[in-house]
């Protein structure tokens, strides 16, 4: 029993740990603004549940872009074609590397939700960033689908009062984040995240 | 419960082993050379006269205001506040001792400060960006801004020798920075107020903006986000019309700084005579169980996992309890010529740390809620340079305790 309940407190730890840590290096929050679900759905025009295709390296405007293509399964808000193209500063383009902290990057097959708003040039961009990036992953035993948001583990460890302290959505079920969602656009959001 | 509880907590504290030094380090950005090999750490070329040359656009927003001066619009006084600004963000870095930045042991290495007065120094949408002129720029509208971001920077970072950029020399190694330009954006979605105007009722709506510079520059030097409280380089900034931090003084111009801060530009740009902050702590982090990683997919072919993927690791000065540095656990990486082979064996290695100190380690898993490489593109490239094309990084393994170690030699 004891056994037991020291696995459980061992991960309920590690998991506190996690907020604390390792999203440092998430996003880079001197340069957003700490939006809430309710603040990002409202300014996302576009929210979709899509899943990354493929990435590809241009330059624009005198910029390095990656952009990511995404087939997208389910539409939240707004309308989207089947497939979109995402644009985020930076990348590797021939010589050199542009490096851009806070941009969330995706992989081939990556399933994720996305808060979007529209570029001039007509493809998409990330509202706030990694702020506006959830990945869905399957829960260890394969049953159920879980939400994590890019900045979502902000939080950290205080070693002055041994406390954590965490903001975001975190390991959310993906069903509970969806009525969220649903619940932000309609003006009646419960908590904020 | 209670004792339970005072267990977990004591398995999560991992003594440090001292081995093998790792290719792991802070939350420094890399590049991966484009000849192959492992990932490089980001960093300027300061074998060259004055490497950093850095200047700032005068061109301030006025309709919107967005800039916050006690110093009146459109007057030398409010360049001046700005300018000081800025020249205190940056000796917050340059007055970190044991650095080839250090304005006193160093004092050329940096260049001058000038004034440009250009908007577009920083972005012009339409040529290129990329000059390798180094520029702070206040009244930027770049399509890079999403609605939330504030400001960002834009570091340029060469792929292979001899890779240059505008006039700018071209690079002596792969990973060499070549261009680095912050831009704040000027659409009035927000304010940014010099610390005197912070102070004003104007003030407290707007971003302390000796905190972005500071911020944003550590970027400048190489540095990613740090996951350690309150260090300059920890993503979220003071909310707006606050400061929590120390104000620089003459006597301590990088006191807004944390230790994780100045561990990391030590590591970046290591002072050869500096004899305090050597010490190093290096080790693993491994599964409880040897065989809990047996069955964990090989990443690529000969490949196998031998320790925890993704774990923060934190250094604590045993003494005062300060957090001085952090680090991330998972990989190393051994180059022969340009062929890299990515080992994912737990490593970790905390680098530049004052000798003569007691640490404690703390390494925290990530248990499955993230994968390393969604919050550093540092860790996100590793696979990219192993030989072959198969290599893939292995999942977050779920599935471990972590426990205690002794220390070792």
């Amino acid at each position: 029993m004891e056994k037991r309940v020291r696995r459980q407190c061992i991960r309920a730890v590690a998991k506190l740990a996690v907020i604390m840590s390792v999203s440092a290096a998430a996003a880079s929050a001197t340069t957003i603004e700490r939006m809430s679900l309710v603040e990002l759905a409202q300014a996302a025009p576009v929210i979709v549940r899509a899943r990354c295709s493929g990435n590809a390296v241009a330059r624009d405007a005198g910029e390095i872009w990656t952009l990511s293509s995404f087939d997208v399964e389910e539409t939240w808000r707004g309308e989207a074609p089947r497939r979109i193209e995402v644009r985020l500063l930076g990348g590797s383009l021939g010589e050199v590397t542009s490096h851009v902290s806070g941009v969330p990057r995706f992989r081939a097959g990556e399933d994720v939700v996305l808060f979007l708003e529209p570029t001039k040039r007509g493809d998409y961009s990330v509202v706030s960033w990694e702020q506006g990036t959830f990945r869905v992953r399957g829960h260890a035993s394969g049953a159920e689908a879980f939400v994590t948001q890019d900045t979502a583990s902000f939080a950290t460890f205080n070693p002055a009062t041994r406390q954590f302290r965490a903001v975001g959505i975190r390991n959310m079920p993906l069903e509970d984040f969806r009525a969220r969602v649903k619940a932000a656009l309609q003006g009646a959001a419960g908590r904020q995240p | 419960m209670k004792r339970a509880a005072a267990l977990a907590a004591a398995v999560l504290l991992l003594f440090a082993t001292v081995g093998t030094p790792a290719a792991s380090g802070y939350l420094a950005d890399t590049t991966v050379p484009s000849a192959g090999g492992c990932p490089v750490l980001d960093r300027w070329n300061i074998s060259v006269s004055q490497p950093l040359n850095r200047r700032w656009s005068t061109s301030l927003p006025l309709a919107p205001v967005t800039i916050l001066t006690v110093a009146a619009e459109n007057t030398s006084a409010q360049l001046t506040e700005i300018e000081n600004t800025i020249s205190a963000a940056f000796s917050a870095w340059m007055g970190v001792t044991g650095t080839t930045f250090n304005s006193a042991t160093y004092p050329s290495v940096i260049g001058p400060l000038s004034r440009v007065n250009t908007a577009n120094a920083c972005s012009n949408d339409a040529g290129t960006n990329i000059d390798g002129l180094n520029t702070i720029c206040f009244n930027q509208s770049s399509m890079g801004f999403t609605t939330g971001v504030l400001a960002f920077t834009r570091v340029i970072t060469a792929n292979a020798p001899d890779a240059s950029v505008g006039s700018g020399p071209p690079a002596v190694f792969a990973g060499q920075i070549l261009d680095a330009d912050t831009l704040f954006r000027n659409d009035g979605q927000s304010t940014f107020a010099t610390p005197g105007a912070l102070a004003t009722t104007q003030g407290q709506g707007a971003y302390d903006l000796e905190s972005l510079l500071a911020h944003e520059l550590g970027h400048w030097f190489g540095l990613d986000h740090s996951a350690v409280w309150r260090a300059m380089m920890f993503p979220y900034a003071p909310p707006p019309g606050q400061y929590l931090g120390t104000r620089p003084s003459g006597s301590s111009p990088d006191a807004p700084l944390s230790d994780d801060d100045r561990a990391g530009i030590r590591m970046l740009y290591p002072d050869p005579n500096d004899a305090l902050d050597v010490g190093a702590i290096r080790g693993r982090v491994v599964p409880a169980n040897p065989f809990a990683l047996a069955t964990t997919p090989q990443p690529y072919t000969g490949g196998s996992v031998t320790g925890i993927y993704g774990a923060h690791v934190v250094a604590v000065d045993a003494s005062s309890g300060s957090v001085v540095a952090g680090s991330f656990a998972g990989r190393s990486c051994n180059s022969t010529g340009t062929t890299a082979m990515p080992q994912f064996d737990g490593s970790y290695d905390i680098e530049r740390l004052p000798v003569g100190h007691e640490y404690w380690i703390y390494a925290e898993p990530l248990v499955g809620l993230a994968q390393p490489g969604d919050f550093s593109g540092a860790l996100g490239n590793i696979c990219s340079t192993a030989s072959g094309s198969s290599c893939k990084t292995p999942a977050i393994d779920t599935n471990f305790d972590p426990r205690a170690m002794p220390a070792g030699p």
